[in-house]
């Protein structure tokens, strides 16, 4: 079908790269020379919103934006760029995104070369037909190898890359390349106006005065304020109140979107479930025949016990929740109680870096102070007779004899190292029950390698080990690939005789006697010492695997109470008391929050 | 009949600052300056002398710092300034800290009136005495011991150290036979505690500190020793023969009335506690009183109880309801039981007291029974 001359001056595209690779600078170079922002109302990664994202450099939640520009032959174009969160946790918001675009620059580092993400992204915008344009970055830098990078990107992707732009987006240099290279390799969108309204949700975020905005791609058809639209995955009808473009510094409104054109739709919609990343607007009057492909609903992967330091604060903690999942329809919460650490809340997450973003955010957002639990996966237990259980609670794992099988999630990973490391991480996935599918060269200093990993033994300190052992040069990406049948056990602990339930562990058979042991010790540093000898045992199905015990205390610091002094000596005393408050009860024993943070937050240095 | 009252003078000079010591003290003074001081000193004691014409002085407490830095004309400058101005009782205890001292000065402390002395051996190891920054060593001790007895003083105590850098339970017990024989009517044993504003507090994980157990085997092997002596355990950190104990002391943990003078000296009287200034030169300029609080009846009963359970007589109920009308049972017998349970506390009708292992988590205890 023939284009229209309003088709034909529109771009629609996004930037990916691997972390670091400068996808967000590039994006502030595009914004600065389509005048879209003047140069000094450029904060450093415009588009990162988040002081987190700022500050992590990294792109959470995707972000859209409109730039005009005026090209070499004269016309004037409407650059839509797509920024996409960069990380494996949202790779299906990523996916989303891409699927908004006829096109993508892909950033690589001319110093590092082809990263994890930078093959996993660059797969993803294959799968959507994208057109790519590769981007050289970082020429400024004196490791910069251009021909290297260039030639990796043609045999290891398999693009063309002679003369690909090479840029220097933090000096601004090379820029315009890029932009030219936008309107003349990037097909424009196509799409029939008349044919009936079809949309692909790609964000969506809730404005406490607009209810929430839903950022679209218009695949067909036309949008307009009064219309009735529909989510065609839960046959939710809504009335549209207002349509429009995302400039750099807002929304303006607009009379109508139409094919091609990315923008937003407000509805009156309350609840950002409503609108999921992937879902198909469409009219509710004249539907169209089919949902656009590809649209699922994201579940959790990675589960938490999420529970404030300060018990009287469990309101302010729920109350935050709420409110980050006005914005977040992945993170999902329900009320836990446990006798540990009081009440809370059991969290699920995309993946850890979504867990880490949310607890820092309740941090720094609501100033709350947390405990959080070491994170979980689901589990799926076929039970001799309560049929098959997903269990997102070690807690509730049945009990052995119950169980007929077990089962774990497993994730396909791609390591790609520096080979002087591939030893040290292969010996590192076989310790994590790693089974090996392939290696593969991208040159002859670096390779690809290829792993299937239970997700449990990722989600623990994986990757923080990974770069250890590789000098900080591995680079990793995973992707969910079903589930398999594994030697899983329950490893509780007892604390001075009473199971502690916010202690309990699914763990391999092979490794439960090394993490008993290592979780022992930690405990055992970690309680502090009590006027009586306190036992810590951890049990499996009831026999005790690993023992350490707590000496009992002989002797305070005994301050002289001399010359009539006693303020001193009842301050000690009372910051002796304070310090109890915040101890969490555990039948006769008395143990700090910090005591159990310790012991979740297991590393590999222990 | 009169109200009693003790008197507590600090002062605070040093020959050299002790690594481990956070009391207040000024080291390298001239000897003009200390005068200075005394005179101060004695203006407060004439100044406050209004307020206590109710009162009899029965007991009078020169510490520090190191008293004995006075020269004998500024003593007994401050003697006469008590004599002149308070009813000093006949039987009154007067006592001095020293750490050294010649026998001439010690013949001039007896004859001034003071009559109790306090010296702070605080081991009779040398080689521990140099890990404690002493400028003396255990026959200086012995020599000052021998003089003050020739001098005339018949109540001696000694200070002892528990936890200092490189001690053992054998050094501990050789310095305990050394110093028994010499027949001390008193004696104290503090445990060593690391303040951090002071250099042991800066260096604190490079000391050869004795491990905290055998602190705690050292604090119970010296209560036992000490009994053998027939010198026993009247508070957690003080021992004496019978009528021995020093009644001083005992004021504060009685919760008595106490004033006190010089610089950082604290007061409790009329129901009221306060201070006077931590600084030489804020007390020089006449500023007597820094801090001033008046405890609650809570504040003072938590007080009490606090300070009674130091004793080894501990809480005594008579005492207690003599003080606040109301049977101490039925606050604490459930608050205590937990500890009387595991054998660190000792509870009947007539009260409450720590067992020598209690007394060593006495800290632990009293913060959870306290309404703090």
């Amino acid at each position: 079908m023939e284009k229209t001359a309003r088709q034909k001056h529109i771009r629609n595209f996004s930037i990916i790269a691997h972390i670091d690779h400068g996808k967000s600078t590039l994006a502030d170079r595009l914004l600065e020379a389509t005048s879209a922002v003047s140069k000094r109302d450029i904060k450093e990664q415009l588009l990162d919103s988040m002081d987190l994202e700022r500050e992590r450099g990294i792109t959470i939640k995707a972000h859209a934006v409109r730039l005009n520009y005026t090209a070499h032959d004269g016309e004037v174009y409407t650059l839509n760029l797509i920024d996409t969160p960069g990380h494996v946790d949202f790779n299906y918001e990523v996916s989303r995104s891409l699927n908004a675009c006829e096109g993508a620059l892909l950033v690589v580092d001319a110093t590092q070369g082809i990263e994890a993400q930078t093959l996993a992204n660059a797969y993803l915008a294959v799968d959507a037909n994208l057109e790519i344009v590769p981007v050289i970055n970082k020429i400024d830098l004196p490791a910069a190898d251009i021909e290297r990078v260039r030639s990796e990107i043609e045999e290891i992707i398999g693009i063309p890359a002679e003369g690909c732009p090479a840029i220097s987006a933090k000096l601004g240099l090379n820029i315009e390349q890029v932009l030219e290279r936008i309107v003349r390799d990037i097909p424009p969108p196509g799409g029939d106006e008349e044919a009936p309204l079809s949309c692909l949700i790609f964000d969506s975020y809730y404005d406490s005065y607009l209810g929430v905005v839903v950022y679209v791609r218009v695949m067909d058809g036309r949008v307009r304020p009064g219309d009735r639209i529909m989510m065609m995955s839960s046959r939710k009808t809504f009335e549209v109140v207002d349509v429009g473009i995302m400039e750099p510094f807002g929304l303006k409104k607009r009379d109508c979107l139409s094919a091609g054109d990315v923008g937003y739709i407000t509805a009156s919609i309350k609840n950002v479930g409503d609108t999921r990343v992937g879902d198909t607007v469409t009219s509710a009057d004249r539907p169209c025949a089919a949902p656009l492909p590809g649209f699922k609903k994201v579940n959790p992967m990675v589960y938490a016990g999420i529970y404030p330091a300060d018990g009287a604060r469990y309101e302010d903690l729920r109350d935050a929740l709420e409110k980050l999942k006005l914005n977040d329809a992945s993170l999902v919460f329900e009320p836990e109680t446990s006798v540990a650490l009081g009440f809370g809340f059991r969290c699920g997450f995309l993946g850890l870096l979504h867990m880490e973003i949310i607890e820092e955010r309740l941090e720094r957002e609501f100033g709350l102070d947390l405990i959080t639990t070491a994170p979980s996966v689901i589990y799926e237990v076929q039970c001799k007779n309560r049929g098959l259980l997903k269990i997102d609670n070690p807690t509730d794992y049945p009990a052995q004899d119950e169980i007929e099988r077990a089962y774990e999630p497993i994730v396909k990973a791609g390591i790609i190292t520096p080979t002087e490391f591939v030893g040290g991480l292969m010996e590192l996935c076989q310790e994590r029950r790693g089974v090996f599918l392939d290696m593969k060269y991208l040159d002859p200093a670096r390779v690809e390698l290829s792993y299937r990993l239970p997700l449990g033994e990722i989600i623990f300190d994986f990757f923080d080990a990974l770069k250890s052992r590789s000098r900080g040069y591995a680079s990793l990406d995973y992707e969910f690939d079903g589930y398999a049948e594994s030697k899983l056990v329950k490893l509780d602990f007892l604390i001075n005789g009473e199971q502690v339930d916010a202690l309990t562990f699914i763990v391999h058979e092979d490794k439960v006697h090394a993490l008993a042991r290592r979780i022992a010790e930690k405990l055992k540093e970690n309680i502090p010492r009590q006027l009586f000898e306190v036992p810590i045992q951890a049990a499996v199905g009831g026999r005790i695997i690993a023992r350490e015990t707590v000496k009992a205390l002989r002797k305070d610091v005994l301050a002289k109470c001399y010359g009539g002094d006693i303020t001193r000596k009842k301050k000690l005393l009372e910051k002796q008391k304070e310090g109890k408050k915040k101890m969490r009860q555990l039948g006769s024993v008395q143990v700090a929050p910090e005591a159990f943070m310790a012991v979740f937050r297991l590393g590999e240095e222990d | 009949m009169k109200k009693e009252l003790g008197i507590y003078i600090h002062i605070p000079f040093c020959t050299s600052r002790c690594p481990y010591c956070d009391f207040y003290s000024n080291a390298g003074c001239r000897e003009d300056e200390i005068s200075r001081y005394a005179a101060a000193v004695a203006a407060q004691l004439v100044q406050w002398s209004r307020m206590c014409g109710e009162y009899a002085v029965d007991t009078v407490y020169f510490g520090g710092g190191t008293p004995t830095l006075l020269s004998l004309r500024d003593f007994g400058l401050l003697m006469d300034a008590l004599g002149g101005h308070y009813d000093i009782e006949p039987g009154a205890e007067i006592s001095c800290e020293c750490n050294t001292a010649d026998a001439e000065y010690l013949r001039g402390l007896r004859s001034l009136g003071v009559n109790r002395l306090s010296i702070g051996a605080q081991s009779l190891d040398d080689d521990e005495l140099r890990e404690l920054g002493r400028v003396h060593n255990s026959a200086d001790f012995v020599r000052t011991y021998n003089d003050a007895r020739e001098a005339g003083f018949d109540n001696i105590s000694a200070d002892l150290m528990l936890g200092i850098p490189c001690q053992s339970r054998e050094s501990l017990h050789m310095t305990l036979e050394r110093l028994c024989a010499l027949k001390p009517e008193h004696v104290s044993a503090y445990c060593l505690r690391i303040e951090e504003s002071t250099p042991f507090g800066k260096a604190v994980g490079r000391l050869p500190l004795p491990p905290e157990d055998d602190i705690a085997e050292m604090y119970l092997g010296t209560i036992k020793f000490l009994a053998g002596q027939e010198i026993e355990q009247y508070e957690i950190s003080n021992f004496a023969r019978a009528g021995y104990e020093c009644r001083h002391n005992l004021k504060y943990w009685n919760c008595d009335e106490y004033l006190g003078f010089g610089a950082s000296a604290h007061s409790f009287f009329g129901s009221e506690r306060f201070s006077c200034p931590r600084s030489l030169e804020r007390y020089l300029g006449g500023e007597y009183i820094a801090g001033r609080t008046k405890p609650s009846p809570a504040d003072l009963e938590t007080e009490y109880v606090m300070l009674a359970m130091r004793r080894t007589a501990g809480l005594v109920a008579d005492e207690y309801v003599g003080r606040f009308g109301v049977d101490p049972h039925e606050k604490y017998r459930g608050r205590f039981s937990e500890f009387v349970r595991r054998g660190l506390v000792t509870a009947d009708m007539s009260g409450y007291r720590f067992t020598p292992r209690g007394m060593l988590v006495s800290n632990t205890v009293l913060s959870s029974i306290l309404d703090l």
